[in-house]
């Protein structure tokens, strides 16, 4: 009688292995904190002006955009390509293990993330928000991560050739934070400060920010959290619809 | 071990591989030749369940893929044409790994007793990359075994490798044979097929033209016109057959 693994174990071996692979490339995941880091040192002088909560919430979503689209997206493409999902996919093991693993390893980075936030705005801009306000953003980064990892599955769902996934994910990494930036604050006019404002920045943003002032959450705060969950689902579902396991 | 029926799959409108049969017993190892574009991959791909057939039965260990795909996988141990695992683990990592997929308890001494059974008891702390194409199909044949399957796959095992790291792994591969595993292999060395096949099947244009003893194969068509037409130094051999059935035309 043959027998056949628990899932459990599956997933604990997975994991075990997705996390050493993070962990020997915890240079590249490293490098995708440097730009909300920049962002904590330039709006040092700022934050009494613009509030703890924008430069909180800006900085954690530049962090976790960078951390779904570039490191999550590129890997998986990247490993799509080598042919190790083929490998794992002859073991007896149902194939969401293999996702779900990566997707456990991703959560955990962007926790770390959040909290190496959180530790340089304390230091840096002298930023000490309520433990509440501390949890609340933290489960927001969780539900942000959500519809940017969907992002990034679609990407790698639609394109098959890791190089073009890699040119792609950058395009889309920058558009968001440039025309986020930029359009949010109505430097490119009002149209597009509504658009930025119902994308996937402004939406992850806005529940950010919120989330980190939970006095300060509104309609457009609920609002903006269902846009949010609405986009991981779409982006989810079409990438998921579109994925194939081999590049070719 | 292997049953396959009327193994059908289709590309769109391009019929890859037609109504392909045949099985794989226990204790023999069973070579599928062909040229390129010939179905075997595709054939392949079908048994190890990376593609779903357009129809067609596959019976492996007794499991229908179908209705029960992880204890037919869990019968079967594969060994794929490119060697792809994370290049960041160590190869115990990746040892430890396959263990653990497969449900098989693995300890630190059982990996260095293992490394050492395939003389790679250095290469535990190496990364997959830094080791050489024989140490890295010695590796892959490991985990391709590693839960003591009853039936294994391998796709195009020796190409690329030195005569005798491919004398090695014929050896390994016969050892399996040995223990009552069946074997399932694809190649394109004649030389390979003869050496250690029990049983052949030559396919072309997605379709098996015949299933035999290599040797039998041979003794069959040693008279053939067409097959003495392409024997060099008038010996025939099983490449001689192969050609003959198949044609001269380089496939793409």
């Amino acid at each position: 009688m043959t027998s056949i693994p628990s899932s459990t174990n599956v997933l604990g071996a997975l994991f075990r292995a997705d996390m050493t692979t993070q962990w020997r490339n915890r240079r590249s995941a490293v490098l995708s904190l440097l730009v909300p880091v920049i962002m904590l040192i330039s709006f040092k002088n700022f934050v009494s002006v613009v509030g703890a909560a924008y430069v909180m919430s800006t900085s954690i979503t530049i962090g976790i955009a960078a951390s779904c689209l570039m490191g999550y997206t590129n890997a998986l493409a990247r490993d799509r390509d080598k042919g190790i999902f083929q490998r794992l996919r002859v073991a007896p093991m149902p194939t969401w293990a293999i996702m779900m693993s990566r997707l456990g390893v991703q959560l955990v980075t962007i926790v770390v993330s959040v909290l190496g936030v959180y530790v340089i705005g304390f230091y840096i801009d002298h930023i000490q928000l309520t433990p509440a306000a501390y949890g609340f953003g933290m489960l927001a980064a969780l539900i942000a991560a959500s519809a940017y990892l969907g992002l990034g599955q679609l990407i790698v769902g639609l394109v098959k050739n890791p190089e073009t996934v890699n040119s792609t994910t950058r395009l889309v990494y920058l558009s968001l934070i440039i025309i986020g930036l930029f359009g949010e604050r109505g430097g490119l006019g009002e149209e597009m400060k509504t658009i930025t404002k119902w994308s996937p920045y402004g939406t992850v943003k806005s529940v950010l920010a919120a989330a980190l002032e939970p006095g300060a959450w509104t309609h457009d705060s609920t609002i903006a959290l269902l846009a949010t969950l609405g986009y991981a689902v779409v982006f989810t579902a079409a990438g998921i619809r579109n994925f194939s396991w081999t590049s070719r | 071990m292997l049953e396959v029926e009327g193994l059908n799959v289709r590309y769109g409108s391009f019929h890859a591989v037609k109504d392909v049969s045949f099985d794989v017993r226990p204790g023999e190892i069973f070579g599928m030749l062909g040229p390129n574009g010939a179905g075997k991959t595709s054939t392949l791909s079908a048994i190890e369940g990376l593609l779903k057939p357009t129809s067609g039965n596959i019976r492996v260990a007794g499991y229908d893929l179908r209705q029960k795909p992880l204890h037919a996988k869990a019968a079967m141990g594969v060994q794929l044409q490119a060697t792809s695992f994370q290049a960041e683990l160590t190869v115990s990592e990746i040892i430890r790994l396959f263990a653990g997929i497969y449900g098989v308890p693995m300890s630190a001494d059982k990996i260095e007793h293992l490394l050492e059974e395939i003389k790679l008891a250095d290469a535990a702390g190496k990364k997959f990359g830094q080791l050489s194409g024989g140490q890295q199909q010695r590796v892959s044949l490991l985990i391709a075994t590693i839960h003591q399957p009853r039936l294994v796959l391998l796709d195009e095992p020796t190409t690329g490798l030195d005569p005798q790291s491919r004398r090695q792994l014929w050896e390994r591969i016969e050892a399996i044979r040995e223990k009552g595993y069946g074997v399932l292999l694809t190649t394109h060395s004649m030389e390979e097929a003869e050496a250690v096949c029990d049983r052949v099947a030559i396919i072309d244009h997605g379709q098996v033209m015949i299933t035999d003893q290599p040797q039998n194969l041979i003794d069959r068509y040693r008279q053939d016109p067409e097959v003495l037409a392409v024997s060099r130094r008038g010996k025939v051999t099983l490449e001689d057959v192969f050609i003959a059935l198949t044609g001269k035309t380089v496939r793409a």
